[in-house]
């Protein structure tokens, strides 16, 4: 069994799991963050995605131990109880999500891009998004979800 | 001396600790507790028409919150994990199933065997498709047996442990080969299982009209839905004797009514929850490992989850069928098509599945949205040892148009005609009548290709 211990969305969690466990599947069966989804299990679809030490990762391809003293952010920490995150909200309101499986991860990766470069262009936008496949909605309307929550985020646009 | 008791303050400090009706009155859909609870409230919402309304759906909060559960998000205590063992070989005869290893190895609580289940086939038009294959693999991603263990990964390697043994038959792969019917996927039965037949006017007459003949096939490959969220089953036995299915599956009535058939017992003690899909294209329109869970879980007694990975949603779930398209055109110098012959090949794959709504929403839609007087459409879908073909987004609309607009871009090359004069030339107007003789209404195919010319810049861009 392998120790670890990190911090999840702002908190410091421990687990004992098997060696071969993947920090998906520490997320979602130690603790229960279902929010990052299991599609594809190699890396191809980013629907698991969450952030380590500020840069987005598809959590299926790391192991759980390699975690063990980094900090983690899943989808589950970026709203507050008092609002959502503006990109959640972006993506609310530009209706980016059909049935939403791939919702997370793609939020997750929009929020490591505008944590990194807060007025990114469609290019660069197009390129942070490259890892996440959508099968329903197409890219569209979250790229323009994404630009919306820039906007709102530097402070050009009020919040809706 | 009561007559010094306030009467009316009593009554005002029992209304007080009295809950009234309201109070007791559970909100009917519970707000999820640790999110904001406020709602775009969009005008669409409130009106109709709500066309040209901006509208925002009802469930997408909680999609971008990650807290919609799908069947993989869902747990209940003491659940097993099954997972099933793929033949691996596409045309065989199962000589022996040897589980034994597998069943004493720790963690795995029960494996499944074709023979154990009651009726061991199902399929939305034929039944033709094995829960667990039993006697005969029809094509690789077959399920030969299927295990229920504490994890996953006990799961798999149990699978790893049962033995099968095999008489390799010779496989049929090329659908045009299979039409021949020398080697049959479902003996006694023809490898062609569905065909249809549009017939219009007088072919012979409209390709002596005609000016000039065009010849063509065209064909495309198979496509896997790839929804993000792949199957998924959960599934619970009770001591009454009751079956609860919580499952990926889009067309659940349908799916209780094959249930029902597989495991032999009344609809009644079969309950299908329906969960949020995670896409399903017509993928998820029929059932795959329910029955297997269902009998897992009733031989441990315990609720049994099954998620197909990736790599079983490519080999074991629905495809599209991949299309083998023989166009002959008859038209005049100036472009007006006076008869048209099409030939359809469907590779159906190992199971019928959809095959037969694909087959004939196919054949009345290969004409194309032309007026031509004089047809012969023939669609065959055949019986292969691959993947079986299903439903898929548009049921071999897609197909079809990707042939005869080829054939169009063809024509009006040959002709040194403006490819969409010639499609303004034939095209349906109101009141054309279709292929099967429909007579057509609210027809605004001139229309569109009009303004999406002029949209894009069709003209200016020299064509």
């Amino acid at each position: 069994m392998t120790d670890v211990t990190l911090t999840i969305n702002g908190e410091e969690r421990s687990a004992s799991v098997p060696p071969e466990t993947s920090l998906l599947r520490l997320l979602r069966d130690e603790f229960f963050l279902t929010g990052s989804k299991l599609g594809c299990d190699v890396g191809d679809c980013g629907a698991c995605t969450v952030i380590v030490d500020g840069l987005p990762v598809n959590a299926c391809l790391m192991l759980a131990g390699q975690v063990d003293g980094r900090d983690v952010v899943t989808i589950e920490g970026l709203a507050t109880l008092e609002d959502l995150h503006p990109i959640q909200k972006a993506f609310e309101e530009f209706a980016s999500l059909q049935c939403g499986f791939c919702g997370p991860g793609v939020i997750i990766s929009a929020k490591g891009l505008l944590d990194r470069n807060p007025d990114p262009t469609k290019e660069e936008i197009k390129d942070a998004l490259s890892g996440n496949l959508c099968r329903c909605t197409g890219y569209t309307k979250m790229i323009e979800a994404v630009q919306d929550a820039a906007r709102i985020l530097r402070g050009e646009k009020e919040a809706a | 001396m009561t007559d010094d008791v306030k009467v009316a303050d009593k009554t005002d400090s029992l209304t007080d600790l009295k809950e009234t009706d309201e109070d007791l009155r559970l909100p009917s859909v519970v707000e999820p507790a640790h999110f904001p609870v406020e709602t775009i409230d969009t005008e669409a919402r409130h009106q109709t028409p709500a066309v040209g309304q901006r509208a925002t759906r009802p469930d997408g909060r909680l999609h971008g919150l990650g807290q919609t559960k799908y069947i993989d998000d869902i747990t209940f205590p003491n659940m097993l994990f099954a997972k099933m063992k793929r033949a691996g070989i596409s045309s065989a005869l199962i000589k022996s199933v040897d589980t034994s290893e597998a069943e004493a190895m720790p963690g795995v609580a029960a494996v499944l065997t074709g023979r154990e289940i009651p009726v061991n086939s199902y399929g939305p038009s034929y039944q033709d498709q094995p829960v667990l294959a039993d006697e005969r693999v029809f094509h690789a991603g077959d399920p030969v047996a299927a295990v229920a263990a504490v994890t996953e990964q006990i799961a798999e390697e149990a699978c790893e442990r049962i033995k099968v043994e095999y008489e390799p038959l010779e496989p049929v792969y090329d659908p045009v080969e299979a039409m021949k019917d020398e080697i049959r996927v479902h003996p006694p039965h023809s490898n062609i299982y569905a065909t249809k037949r549009i017939k219009k006017g007088d072919l012979e007459k409209g390709f002596a009209e005609a000016d000039r003949i065009f010849e063509g096939v065209y064909s495309t490959q198979m496509i896997e839905h790839v929804p993000l969220e792949p199957h998924a089953s959960i599934a619970q036995w009770d001591p009454n004797g009751r079956v609860t299915l919580w499952s990926s599956l889009g067309r659940i009535t349908l799916g209780r009514a094959d249930i029902a058939r597989t495991l032999d017992m009344p609809i009644n003690k079969i309950r299908i929850v329906g969960t949020i899909v995670g896409g399903n294209f017509g993928g998820k329109n029929e059932i795959t490992t329910e029955p297997a869970l269902a009998l897992l879980s009733r031989k441990t007694g315990r609720p049994v989850k099954m998620v197909y990975t990736r790599e079983e949603e490519f080999i074991a779930s629905t495809t599209r069928h991949p299309f083998i398209m023989e166009y002959k055109t008859g038209v005049t110098n100036d472009g007006m098509i006076t008869a048209r012959k099409v030939r359809l090949v469907l590779d159906g794959g190992a199971y019928c599945s959809w095959s037969e709504t694909t087959l004939g929403k196919a054949c009345i839609l290969s004409a194309g949205p032309y007026n031509i007087e004089n047809l012969l459409a023939e669609a065959y879908c055949m019986y292969t040892n691959k993947t079986m073909t299903g439903a898929m987004r548009g049921f071999g609309a897609p197909q079809v148009c990707f042939a005869y607009e080829s054939q169009m871009d063809e024509i009006a090359h040959k002709l040194g005609i403006d490819p969409l004069e010639l499609r303004m030339k034939n095209a349906f107007h109101e009141g054309s009548a279709s292929p099967t003789g429909q007579v057509l209404q609210s027809v605004v195919v001139k229309d569109s290709l009009e303004k999406a010319a002029e949209r894009f810049g069709w003209k200016e861009d020299g064509q």
